[in-house]
């Protein structure tokens, strides 16, 4: 069998990306979209991990896919705001916040 | 309820003893508060006024969970159900752009955070094979455990639950939340959310952590670097806003500073920081009612919510002031209010439990946010209220002198008084200040409750 370790590396290197994806990208929906990305690394490495030692991981993997669904829909929700109101989802035009 | 009973429920996940009892009163008091500030802020300036009070409750739900729950996906869902109820009330000003923008931001940290805490939840499954705080103190407490993923898994639960305290390097959603929410949205992340977020903290590391000795020792070293880095960024940032709803962001990111070293200082055998930290809390909350209480009765009467707006509040509107001179003195931990007592009992705890330096860096950041307080204070008290006020001081300044005429019996120039706050708004910020000056001077009743609430996490103190 594959090692649990190459598993929790590939859980680390999409959570990276997603984390690279959070801070780098100007778009809105890119940003939430990288923040699934990095759920979904958890979601690998939770599965991994239970069927390597026979547990509940698979059912807290269930849950976090449930919580990352709600999650969008608020985000998105927002962000939808945001458009309605500026006409832009670019995440530096919006500065009124400052300091 | 009996004392000295504990039972859990559904297997052990949710645990219903004295802390969990305590904080969900607790929470249930902020909640009743909150309610009483926004009923007459929701009526002049909030759609959808009964999603509102429901998204409150949820979010009130959510808090009591996380008081109770014994195991890491339990705490989380409950985290979540709170933190999404609190995504939605910051944006829900909806024609504010302001918050709006508060709205954008706090949901994509918060969601960043949350995804965080998740990885380092499934690091801490995948090393230990358990989720529940008794299941990791079990293994943090033999030597045999030496896992790297365990301690990333650590870390990062810390981390995530650092974005919901607003510690320092986590804290940069705080003020931008805090100034775009509408006031009573600002009062209750500012009261419920780190209260709660709290209770978690202090449960996850009482129960999960704290047994584990020596290793326990290492983590407290990097919680109280955190505590001390919070406390210092947080006062002396706070010197230069000009904004009131963001000073309140940057001062109680000053208090978590002083809490956070509490909880370093936790220990099995040492239950008095919990006891500091939990005193801490509830006088936290009580303070900062009251100060939001008042700012809300000046923002219901002028809409404004700047430092400088606050010119002479102390004619215009006494109550108010003397509410907010009360609160803001408490804050800053003058003696006779509780402010006082409760940053007595949390710096001798630190002091006790062997971080003195910790203790004097946070005797020197209360100094330090005497300053700004007393810089609110001066605006009430000492600077004179404007003569004119809104749309009016276009008019009056066209007529010149016209203003005389209208107060004759005025030598001066009139002070604009404005309405006395709300039925509920008065109620909220009497009963409030009586609670402040009460537990200030004889603190021993909730000290007493507070014993009973810390013994069921901590049953060696």
């Amino acid at each position: 069998m594959v090692p649990l370790l190459y598993y929790q590396l590939l859980s680390a290197a999409l959570f990276g990306i997603g984390l690279y994806g959070v801070l780098a990208r100007r778009s809105a929906v890119l940003i939430v979209l990288s923040i699934e990305l990095m759920l979904n690394a958890v979601n690998i490495n939770l599965i991994a991990a239970a069927s390597y030692l026979n547990g509940i991981g698979r059912v807290i993997a269930i849950f976090v896919i449930t919580v990352a669904a709600a999650e969008v829909g608020l985000a998105f929700a927002i962000i939808l705001r945001m458009y309605r109101n500026r006409g832009t989802v670019n995440v530096d035009e919006i500065n009124l916040l400052k300091w | 309820m009996l004392p000295g009973r504990n039972v859990e429920l559904y297997g052990g996940l949710l645990a219903v003893d004295g802390f969990g009892l305590f904080f969900k009163v607790f929470f249930l008091a902020i909640g009743i508060g909150i309610i009483a500030i926004a009923l007459e802020y929701g009526k002049a300036r909030l759609q959808h006024r009964g999603e509102f009070y429901g998204l409150l409750l949820f979010s009130i739900l959510g808090m009591n969970l996380m008081a109770m729950s014994r195991e890491l996906l339990t705490a989380y869902i409950a985290l979540e159900l709170l933190s999404f109820s609190l995504y939605v009330l910051v944006a829900y000003g909806l024609r504010e752009a302001r918050s709006n923008e508060a709205g954008i931001k706090y949901i994509i940290i918060g969601a960043l955070s949350s995804a965080v805490m998740l990885y380092g939840l499934s690091n801490i499954y995948a090393a230990l094979g358990t989720t529940y705080f008794s299941g990791i103190a079990a293994a943090l407490s033999s030597p045999a455990t030496d896992n790297p993923v365990l301690w990333v898994g650590l870390a990062l639960l810390i981390v995530g639950l650092g974005f919901k305290l607003s510690a320092v390097p986590f804290h940069m959603w705080a003020p931008d939340a805090y100034e775009g929410a509408p006031l009573p949205v600002t009062a209750y992340l500012a009261i419920g959310s780190k209260a709660a977020a709290f209770a978690l903290t202090l449960r996850l590391l009482a129960e999960a952590v704290a047994p584990a000795g020596d290793r326990w020792a290492d983590w407290q070293l990097v919680i109280a670097v955190l505590s001390a880095v919070t406390m210092l960024v947080g006062n002396l940032v706070a010197l230069a806003q000009s904004n009131l709803k963001r000073l309140m962001a940057y001062s109680s990111i000053g208090h978590v500073g002083y809490t956070l070293a509490g909880i370093a200082v936790l220990g099995d055998d040492f239950a008095l920081a919990a006891k500091a930290v939990i005193f801490y809390l509830v006088v936290y909350a009580i303070t900062n009612l009251i100060v939001f209480a008042g700012l809300a009765s000046y923002y219901n009467s002028t809409g404004k919510d700047n430092i400088a707006d606050l010119a002479g509040l102390a004619d215009r509107q006494p109550f108010t002031a003397a509410v907010l001179a009360i609160g803001l003195f408490s804050l800053a931990g003058l003696p006779i209010f509780a402010g006082f007592t409760a940053k007595f009992y949390l710096f001798a705890a630190v002091a006790d439990g062997g971080f003195l330096w910790l203790a004097g860096v946070a005797i020197f950041s209360s100094l330090v946010s005497l300053y700004y307080y007393l810089q609110v204070l001066r605006q009430i008290y000492i600077e004179p209220a404007a003569p004119e006020s809104g749309t009016e001081g276009d008019a009056a300044a066209e007529h010149g002198g016209g203003h005389h005429d209208a107060e004759p019996e005025q030598d001066s120039l009139p002070v604009p008084m404005l309405p006395r706050p709300s039925i509920t708004l008065s109620a909220t910020m009497g009963v409030g200040v009586l609670a402040v000056i009460w537990l200030g001077i004889y603190p021993a009743p909730l000290l007493a409750v507070i014993e009973f609430a810390s013994s069921a996490i901590l049953p060696m103190g």
